[in-house]
């Protein structure tokens, strides 16, 4: 089957397919929080494997499951998230803050659960999902934004600070804004409007939102005046972000290994990676970047021409590049065939190449 | 170029002798502009009599595409891009199914392999792996600490490149065509020879488990040069030399101001 989408979480991977077969996703990795949903042990059928070591079908509650697609799923720390075309939202794993959606049990054991909690009620139809350490994001139709979870750092972006266990719209500088693209790896959040504006909310300790505020938890949405053009895409990292303009370019802002060598450790406005970094020459001048990706603390970009470029800090070689070093520019990742998507994790990434045609 | 109209002879000021005002014998000296004698061409004789001719980088005689060569003055300029260690861009043509002792298809047949089992895949597999040890030898080569700010103002000016002598070194291949049995790579290179591709043909067909040859070795960009800028067979005359010369004068200009400053 052609996996559509993949995405890597603390330690555990997911793969779905779009497809129309029973099994639409595999996982793989650490299950202690049953984050991969339940994997019947071969030893003793009533336990469940708390680490699964190759790609295992994980089950979904689906009324139609001959019928229903997976369009999209999501990673945390210890939950994840599936998105279905006409089913809702599937939430699994560590419900400790409510990040699955559902209500705090006291005392839950989540090793070795059955429970794969399902989200219908939006005020339209959920088009993208996206997981924070231990919150997690809705982004729907309408432009709408919903989050629930862990929320000391404003992550939530509901106003306050607590836990929040139902998936809550979101107001702030969001309120009537069509959001197209959601993102959050750590405790900070991104949102990119149809209009090229980036809105944050949540950590601000590593200048994430400093050029808004001094403030280092911004718990309601606020719009970042960046003067760099139209926004495109935005993706958040665990103390870094990144965003791509219309124009192609990557600009970087936050704390840690940004892409423009050892000297740029931190920065609260975004400052532009060079295009020649990306290939780009007077012999090649139509590379453009196509989209931008974050881990916890490595950056991807994938070019037009199906180039992989990574940077930040190597944890075990995520980055592909050969050595263990970190690597403090945007270096070229040597694919047998062209990156069409890439996931990052905290320590492990994965990307899904095409032969070329 | 010895037919066409020379500069005009230099003027050099003279004071003539002309009969003075006065009449009978008194000379007056006259200041007058007259050409130098020793600039008239039947003085002179032809002002070119021979061409200084310099080649750049080789192409051997199976080989086809890009050539530099430079004229007169223009042998300074070759020696100054031969520093710049520029890349050069090649398309090979490969054969599966046969190798010979000279690795192109016009030598002594050694062994002869099926080739069904090869696919665009397994293809691009290989040239990956190429890739990646060739990127390594070319950080090894070019000397520098990957963790330092001076890399990274380096590799923005696209600078990272072995500045010395280095064994070849291939930065970037990918696959044109692929019809069994044939297939074309576009090559990126340095401090190649056009053997080296040949034996890179080879080496591809040992790794698919099968053997190949190659078919055609053709540059089509030798450093800031490509083949817009090269003139054919039929363009060799005075004027199309004199035009491309003119046309390419900026870029080489440019190029070498940014690599040696």
């Amino acid at each position: 089957s052609k996996i559509s989408s993949a995405a890597c979480g603390y330690g555990f991977t997911l793969l779905a397919s779009n497809t129309r077969d029973i099994t639409k996703v595999w996982g793989m990795g650490l299950n202690k929080d049953s984050q991969l949903g339940f994997q019947r042990s071969r030893r003793d059928q009533t336990k469940g494997y708390e680490y699964v070591l190759e790609p295992s079908p994980i089950p979904l509650p689906l009324e139609k499951p001959q019928q229903t697609r997976v369009l999209q799923v999501s990673c945390g720390r210890a939950h994840s998230l599936v998105l279905t075309d006409s089913e809702g939202v599937f939430s699994m794993g560590n419900n400790s803050y409510g990040q699955c959606g559902r209500k705090v049990v006291e005392d839950e054991i989540y090793s070795g659960s059955h429970l794969i909690h399902q989200l219908k009620e939006f005020d339209s139809r959920v088009v993208q999902v996206v997981c924070g350490q231990d919150h997690s994001l809705f982004r729907t139709k309408k432009g709408t934004v919903y989050a629930c979870g862990w929320g000391a750092d404003g992550q939530t972006g509901l106003g306050h600070y607590n836990i929040t266990s139902v998936p809550t719209k979101l107001h702030g500088d969001i309120a009537g804004v069509n959001i197209i693209q959601v993102s959050s790896y750590g405790d900070c959040c991104l949102a990119v409007s149809d209009e090229g504006d980036v809105f944050g909310w949540g950590n601000s300790e590593y200048l994430q939102l400093a050029c808004v505020t001094e403030t280092t938890q911004v718990n309601v949405p606020r719009h970042l005046p960046f003067k760099i053009g139209k926004i495109k895409e935005a993706a958040c990292g665990g103390t870094g972000n990144v965003v791509l303009t219309e124009e192609g370019n990557v600009f970087v802002w936050g704390y840690g290994i940004l892409g423009k060598g050892p000297n740029l450790i931190e920065t609260a406005v975004p400052e532009m990676i060079p295009p020649s970094l990306f290939g780009w020459s007077d012999f090649s001048p139509d590379i453009r970047v196509a989209h931008v990706r974050c881990g916890l603390s490595q950056f991807a970009a994938l070019t037009n021409r199906g180039e992989l470029f990574v940077w930040g800090k190597n944890l075990r070689g995520c980055l592909g590049t050969g050595r263990m070093e970190d690597q403090y520019f945007p270096w070229r990742v040597t694919v047998p065939g062209e990156v069409v998507d890439v996931a990052c994790g905290v320590d492990h990434m994965v990307s899904m190449v095409r032969s070329f045609t | 170029l010895n037919a066409a109209p020379g500069r005009a002879p230099r003027q050099r000021v003279r004071f003539l002798p002309a009969p003075g005002p006065g009449g009978g014998g008194a000379v007056e000296l006259v200041a007058a502009r007259v050409p130098v004698l020793a600039d008239h061409p039947l003085v002179r004789g032809p002002l070119f009599r021979k061409l200084k001719i310099g080649a750049g980088h080789r192409l051997d005689v199976k080989a086809s595409g890009v050539f530099v060569l430079g004229i007169g003055h223009g042998n300074k300029l070759l020696t100054d891009l031969y520093n710049c260690h520029l890349t050069k861009v090649y398309t090979v043509g490969g054969l599966f199914g046969k190798a010979t002792d000279d690795f192109s298809d016009t030598g002594n047949l050694v062994e002869k392999t099926t080739f069904d089992h090869i696919t665009r895949e397994k293809l691009e597999r290989i040239l990956a792996v190429i890739q990646g040890t060739n990127q390594k030898a070319l950080l090894m080569y070019s000397n520098i600490d990957m963790k330092t700010q001076e890399a990274y103002e380096l590799a923005v000016k696209g600078l990272i490149r072995p500045m010395g002598k280095s064994p070849p070194i291939i930065t970037a291949v990918r696959c044109l065509q692929f019809a069994l049995p044939e297939f074309q790579l576009e090559i990126h290179c340095l401090h190649e020879t056009q053997q080296y591709l040949r034996k890179m043909v080879h080496e591809i067909g040992l790794e698919l488990k099968s053997s190949a040859v190659c078919t055609q070795v053709r540059r089509i960009r030798d450093g800031v040069f490509t083949v817009d800028d090269a003139l054919p067979r039929t363009q060799w005359n005075l004027q199309s030399i004199q035009q491309a010369i003119q046309n390419c004068q900026l870029k080489v200009e440019t190029e070498l101001e940014k690599t040696l400053g």
